[in-house]
């Protein structure tokens, strides 16, 4: 299903200028501030910062920038019939750009988080946020390639299911764990290491990742599948 | 040889009607889809990319329907009028990358022979973002045409393309039509299909409005005065002779020759040299002054 | 017709349009128009009905627990009310960041990735005047998405006879502070938006420098309190808008806490720093936007 062409481009496109350096400002400022706190306070100090910003905000906002980067724009200006005029399956097309998405929100977001997560010491958790991080990473590149096949504002979109849903109202309520990805996370990283949360039901969080990155990709192939050509707008 | 058919094909969107029971079937050769901004031509090249869902109706391709069915791109090459965006590539690699997602088995050599074909092995090696208006044409033709199909759909082609080059297209393309590919183009300047296609499919807000050899898509329309430049031994005398016709509607003076306006098509053909002989008076030349699609295009937008 | 020279070769006939010799408006209608359109398209007014959702469905959601604080101050009779006018704007600051990270694109980016500024520059009309007049746009559009819960929570508090002109001070300060921000804000977005075309972008570079921004400042700040080392602290609030106008609140009383009370001479460098960020980008603004008019 995988086809190297289309991963090459869509890898192509992630890594055009701009685009590459906004996505490394990310990975830099989390362990330029974590180090920076674990040499001026103490590592404790310094690691509640990964869960509080790092983890909550950085993974998410790399999945959303790599997710929107490998389909977003092709979708937005059209060019991409030049992919899809092609006898290859649009699933194999949602499932080529996805793995270039996921290869660039792991290396971008959730590796970043396991180098500041050492620095600060404690290796244990570091390795039990790094593994919560890749399930969460896993499942918000699919999600969010799901919704940039669906909607020119999926950048925001996703903002707002990132912010909003799991961040402000994740923290108001205890029930929205139960479908927020990033607790899902957490509660796979938990068994690892009890330092990390426990919000929700392992077998349910290991279940819903695993649907949602499925069903995530699946649906961004299908909505490709019936990709129309619109005038302008 | 490869046959596009449009069955009955609607597409509406919401209460915008763009293209309304079209029915066409397009063979080898090429085709020029014709009609002013606005008609339904995109929406009609759309349906038939399989870039659009007919609301009603089929897009069959050799009887294999066009939409959601991705195996069907093997036969088709696709010239959107959509700009490339991958600026970054150079456009050896653009349309290699063509090449490589219909995996033919030999992908470079294809490549080479295609570039070879549009004339574009010079400045392949350069990025696309520095090419001209018409050399990206060329690469994105010669990207839809690199896995040999049978079909070859143009969206407006010869827009913002320079003279030079456009010629260059045109030949292009009309040799691909006389290899006997199935070549489509939609244009909205007639002297453009004029010169390329003999045959051609009108269509006018969104209907299908005519098809077929121009010309005699022109003579159909009897009803409408058809204009004649005629020269002859004495222009005056043939005049008052042509004003007492029944078929004639108006005759005007015009410097060496005569401006004709005819009603019916057929009995003045016919009638022309004998009324000739009797007045003795000789032809020199007849000519229809306005056989340009223009006129056929003007004509069908009236009415 | 009648004047139409007869004997010169070339001639441009007269076709009967006449030439426009009445009143032109001036430099100001065309500013005050432009200012207009643009907080209408803010909120995707006069825009399609797609685009109203956005706006709007943010501004509901920052309007509902405004609505819902008043309903039991009233029903229960609070003798004051539970958050401060300045504190619901930053307890709401997420909302504020997104709408000012959504809708900056429409006023910045469209017209540069059209090309339409060209045309907006061919008009009377100056370079340093149409991104003034867009910034004073999202301004306006974002002042207004502060006021409205703020407006709320007063009619709220005066609806359940809490003391006068204890809450108009309150109110005012909250106004005046929430327009401080709004220009502050719009100018960050406006910038950020007329540099990065592409809207995803200019999007996540917003949101970088207004949510991510202030996770990191938030958290030092936090830090830095615990370890004892208040200046830190204190000092590391300039480097946010919002921690800029947590702490000028917290200076002037507006009912907002910080982990170290912004005092003395610190509350003249959040000043400054405020009014220097928005020159600075008010600044980066008319160059960007001069730069591309002359192209």
């Amino acid at each position: 299903m995988m086809n190297a062409t289309i991963a090459k481009l869509a890898l192509q496109a992630l890594l055009g200028r701009r685009r590459f350096y906004l996505l490394l400002a990310f990975p830099v400022l989390l362990i330029a501030l974590v180090s920076l706190i674990t040499a001026l306070a103490d590592g404790d100090a310094a690691f509640d910062i990964l869960p509080g910003l790092g983890y909550p905000l950085v993974l998410p906002l790399v999945a959303i920038l790599a997710a929107s980067s490998v389909l977003g724009p092709e979708v937005d200006d059209g060019s991409i019939i030049y992919l899809l005029a092609k006898p290859v399956s649009r699933y194999g097309v949602a499932i080529s750009k996805w793995v270039v998405a996921l290869a660039a929100t792991l290396t971008a977001g959730a590796l970043p988080i396991l180098v500041a997560a050492l620095i600060t010491g404690d290796s244990t958790r570091a390795w039990a946020l790094f593994v919560g991080a890749l399930v969460a990473g896993t499942t918000y590149s699919a999600l969010f390639l799901a919704i940039s096949a669906v909607t020119r504002h999926a950048v925001i979109a996703s903002l707002m299911f990132v912010l909003i849903w799991e961040s402000l109202l994740g923290n108001l309520f205890t029930g929205v764990a139960w479908l927020s990805i990033g607790q899902w996370g957490l509660r796979v990283g938990h068994e690892l290491s009890a330092q990390l949360p426990d919000p929700a039901n392992l077998t349910w969080a290991i279940l819903a990742s695993l649907v949602v990155t499925a069903v995530g990709v699946w649906f961004a192939g299908d909505r490709l599948r019936s990709f129309s050509l619109r005038g302008e707008d | 040889m490869t046959t596009l058919v449009l069955d009955s094909a609607s597409r509406w969107f919401g209460n915008v009607v763009a293209v309304n029971d079209v029915s066409l079937s397009i063979g080898p050769g090429v085709t020029g889809l014709l009609g002013p901004n606005g008609a339904g031509k995109t929406t009609l090249m759309a349906m038939m990319a399989g870039f659009l869902a007919p609301s009603a109706g089929h897009v069959t391709i050799d009887g294999k329907p066009v939409w959601r069915n991705t195996e069907i791109y093997r036969q088709i090459g696709l010239v959107p009028e959509r700009e490339l965006s991958f600026g970054y590539l150079t456009g050896r690699q653009f349309v290699r990358a063509n090449a490589d997602l219909h995996r033919l088995p030999d992908a470079a050599a294809a490549t080479e022979r295609i570039l070879e074909e549009v004339d574009m092995v010079e400045p392949a090696g350069r990025r696309l973002d520095t090419y001209s208006k018409g050399m990206r044409q060329r690469v994105k033709i010669a990207a839809a045409l690199v896995h040999d199909p049978g079909v070859l759909l143009l969206d407006e082609p010869f827009n913002g393309v320079d003279p030079r080059q456009r010629m260059h297209l045109m030949d292009l393309l009309r040799r691909l039509g006389d290899e006997g590919r199935t070549v489509l183009f939609s244009s909205h300047i007639l002297e453009e299909v004029e010169r390329l296609a003999r045959h051609i499919e009108v269509v006018v807000s969104g209907r299908h409005a005519a098809s077929g050899d121009f010309g005699a898509i022109r003579r159909l329309m009897t009803d409408r005065p058809v204009q004649y430049a005629l020269k002859s031994s004495d222009n005056r005398t043939l005049a008052a002779a042509l004003m007492a016709q029944a078929s004639v509607r108006s005759v005007s003076l015009r410097g060496d020759h005569l401006d004709v306006q005819v009603d019916d098509l057929g009995s003045f053909a016919v009638g022309l040299p004998g009324l000739a002989k009797q007045h003795d008076v000789t032809l020199y030349e007849l000519s229809p002054s306005d056989e340009s699609l223009e006129s056929v295009f003007a004509y069908l937008v009236a009415r | 017709m009648s004047d139409v020279p007869q004997s010169r070769p070339g001639v441009i006939h007269d076709l009967g349009y006449r030439r426009y010799d009445g009143l032109r408006e001036g430099t100001a209608t065309i500013a005050r128009t432009l200012f207009i359109t643009g907080l209408r398209h803010a909120y995707g007014l006069g825009r399609s009905g797609k685009s109203k959702v956005m706006p709007f469905l943010l501004l509901a959601m920052s309007v509902l627990p405004a609505l819902i604080v008043v309903g039991v101050v009233v029903l229960t009779g609070m003798s004051s009310l539970p958050i401060s006018y300045a504190d619901y704007t930053n307890q709401t600051q997420l909302l504020v960041s997104l709408f000012a990270a959504a809708q900056a694109p429409v006023l910045f980016s469209r017209d540069l990735r059209h090309r339409s500024i060209v045309l907006y520059l061919a008009r009377p009309l100056s370079a340093p005047l149409f991104a003034l007049m867009r910034w004073l746009s999202l301004a306006v559009a974002l002042w207004f998405f502060m006021a409205v819960p703020t407006l709320l929570l007063f009619v709220g508090a005066m609806l359940s006879g809490l003391d006068k002109s204890d809450q108009v001070t309150q109110l005012l300060k909250a106004v005046a502070l929430q327009t401080l921000l709004a220009l502050l804000v719009a100018g960050i977005t406006g910038l950020i938006s007329s540099v990065s075309l592409r809207r995803g972008f200019a999007v996540v570079g917003s949101v970088m420098a207004l949510i991510v921004l202030t996770g990191v400042v938030t958290a030092i700040q936090a830090i830095a309190a615990d370890q004892d080392a208040d200046a830190v602290s204190v000092a590391a609030g300039l480097f946010s808008p919002w921690s800029l106008y947590t702490g000028l609140a917290n200076a002037w009383d507006a009912g907002v806490e910080t982990f170290v009370p912004v005092d003395g001479a610190w509350v003249l460098a959040y000043a400054l720093v405020a009014l220097l960020l928005v020159a600075g980008c008010l600044l980066g603004l008319v160059a960007r936007f001069q730069k591309v008019g002359s192209r």
